[in-house]
């Protein structure tokens, strides 16, 4: 495995890094040689002018609030739900509590482009369509049956005692969420967390399906018109993408493996 | 164990509790569901619920090849995208299981393409792709291994879509299955992975068994996401040409938006519930062991 180790390693990472690496490459282009002339794997004319300008054009600047917003919005509504129902699943005695963590769990398996039709028409009658405030409303249906399972798994490991010698102590049962089951449950809220922004920053379908006007796209539902050339300034489009997406995609990196403790919770045992 | 008197007084609380995420998940997942079934039999379009029309929807696709050759495609594309992100997931943990320098590095490199915009990936594997100054065939012609454009994305569409996944999915698998390796007794390991006499076969004796639920989770997780999958395919190849890469969300989507279809299109959606009620029965299983 010694020798071969490298074999495999080096393709892989090669192939693994190349598109990220050609898009950080456009950022860095002048504007004149972006995709259609030069070399595509270098900047000819190194600049940072893209990531200066972006920033006074207007439409960047909203799409880039748009997708911050979003992505927080969903994050913090997701953990906060997440851990309600995880501990009243988990230590509340609720009937069937079982049956409805089970519900959470088929839920979270559901293909999310099943229904993205019937969701549309729910958002024209709730008159959110073509804003920012559709995928608020939406994104936490996707975050929340992953985060409950994983809430409650995480509540279901640890030592009966902590939450029982709290009570026998006098400890209303709010408080013992708050002093005694928060200061452990940050691993797996962070968890929640991580896969509450890869939920926001890896939807396409909803954010094209339900936001028809530009201006309240996010960065990733307005950069789809790359693609059919759509975007007049493809320099400072990739600026704007490199500038959002690599910062959070490293930091998410780096937390790669309790990522994956959560992701196989209840199934692979650590 | 607990106070019952305790508990029965927490049952407003814990129905408090539980609000935001039914208020927010169950609730109007049910609904949508619900009304995706009605839309199913029904001549919908924007703006009107249209009339019952019975299985007309359902009779009209069985009816037309595009259907068929969409459901073959979907096929093709979550049995062959699964598989491979499975081979390179299983090669991506084999060789960083054990500790070495750069190890930390090397596995946040190759998570990467997972947590990386996927909007962002395809449209960079679009110009990579692309036969208009595409990045791969620029790399070929400067080595002299091709004069013309490869153009893999209309003569391959549904390989390259594929391609795409993998590159995208694969990572996903390696972190599972490292997370299973885990799982495995130190020693017993050791001699599995270390190179000797019999490496494969004790490997697949002694190792494969504890990386089964590693396997089948990311599997199911695989099957589901590329049944469901929208944003590689409309960016790269937009189900083209002649519908070669077409697959369920961009045949629904172009129905239901780019048609108005929206009874056809529901129609076109509810085919992912069987496969879903599958890998359903199959994740129970899997959580109960």
């Amino acid at each position: 495995m010694r020798l071969l180790r490298p074999l495999i390693l080096a393709p892989m990472l090669a192939i693994s890094l190349a598109p990220i690496f050609w898009m950080t490459v456009q950022a860095f282009k002048a504007e004149s040689d972006a995709l259609a002339t030069g070399n595509p794997w270098w900047p000819d004319h190194p600049t940072l002018a893209n990531f200066v300008t972006l920033f006074t054009e207007p439409q960047f600047v909203g799409w880039i609030l748009n997708t911050a917003g979003v992505t927080v919005a969903t994050a913090l509504i997701g953990v906060c739900a997440s851990l309600l129902a995880g501990y009243a699943l988990a230590y509340l005695g609720l009937p069937h509590s079982r049956s409805l963590v089970l519900v959470f769990f088929g839920t979270y398996l559901l293909p999310q482009s099943v229904l993205f039709i019937p969701l549309l028409r729910l958002l024209a009658e709730l008159h959110l369509l073509n804003t920012p405030w559709a995928l608020v409303a939406t994104y936490p249906s996707l975050v929340i049956p992953f985060g409950t399972w994983v809430m409650w798994t995480f509540f279901r490991r640890l030592p009966r005692d902590l939450v029982d010698s709290a009570l026998a102590d006098g400890a209303g049962l709010l408080e013992v969420l708050r002093d005694v089951l928060l200061p452990v449950a940050w691993p797996a809220l962070g968890t929640v967390a991580v896969y509450a922004v890869a939920v926001a920053f890896n939807d396409y379908l909803y954010t094209t399906t339900f936001i028809q006007e530009t201006s309240g796209q996010t960065l990733w539902g307005a950069l789809g018109a790359l693609v059919s050339a759509d975007i007049s300034n493809p320099g400072e489009s990739f600026a704007a993408a490199v500038l959002v997406a690599t910062p959070v995609a490293v930091l998410c990196a780096m937390f790669a493996e309790s990522f994956a403790r959560g992701i196989g919770a209840g199934v692979i045992e650590t | 164990m607990r106070n019952p008197a305790r508990l029965r007084g927490s049952r407003a609380l814990a129905l408090l509790l539980l609000a935001p995420a039914v208020l927010l998940c169950l609730l109007p997942i049910t609904y949508a569901l619900a009304l995706e079934l009605w839309f199913s039999v029904s001549s919908a379009a924007p703006g009107t619920d249209g009339g019952f029309v019975g299985l007309a929807n359902f009779q009209f696709l069985a009816g037309l090849d595009s259907f068929w050759q969409m459901l073959f495609n979907s096929a093709a594309y979550l049995v062959s995208g699964t598989l491979l992100k499975l081979l390179f997931g299983l090669l991506m943990a084999l060789a960083l299981v054990r500790p070495f320098p750069g190890r930390r590095l090397l596995y946040a490199g190759l998570f990467l393409p997972f947590i990386f915009p996927v909007v962002l990936g395809t449209i960079a594997w679009y110009f990579l792709l692309t036969n208009v100054h595409g990045a791969l065939d620029y790399l070929l012609q400067g080595a002299h291994l091709t004069q013309q454009p490869l153009d893999l994305k209309s003569r391959l569409p549904l390989l390259s879509v594929v391609a795409v996944n993998v590159w995208h999915g694969s990572a996903l698998f390696g972190v599972l299955l490292l997370a299973g390796m885990r799982s495995v007794p130190a020693d017993q390991l050791d001699a599995a992975v270390v190179d000797g006499a019999a490496p494969v076969r004790r490997f697949l004796h002694i190792v494969v068994p504890y990386l089964r639920p590693a396997a089948v989770l990311g599997c199911l997780l695989s099957v589901l996401g590329n049944f469901g999958d929208f944003a590689t395919v409309e960016l790269l190849t937009r189900g083209g040409p002649l519908g070669r890469s077409q697959i369920v969300s961009t045949f629904a989507f172009e129905n239901a938006l780019l048609s108005g279809a929206l009874g056809l299109g529901a129609a076109v959606a509810l085919v992912m519930v069987p496969v879903y009620l599958v890998a359903l029965a199959v994740a129970f299983r899997l959580i109960r062991e």
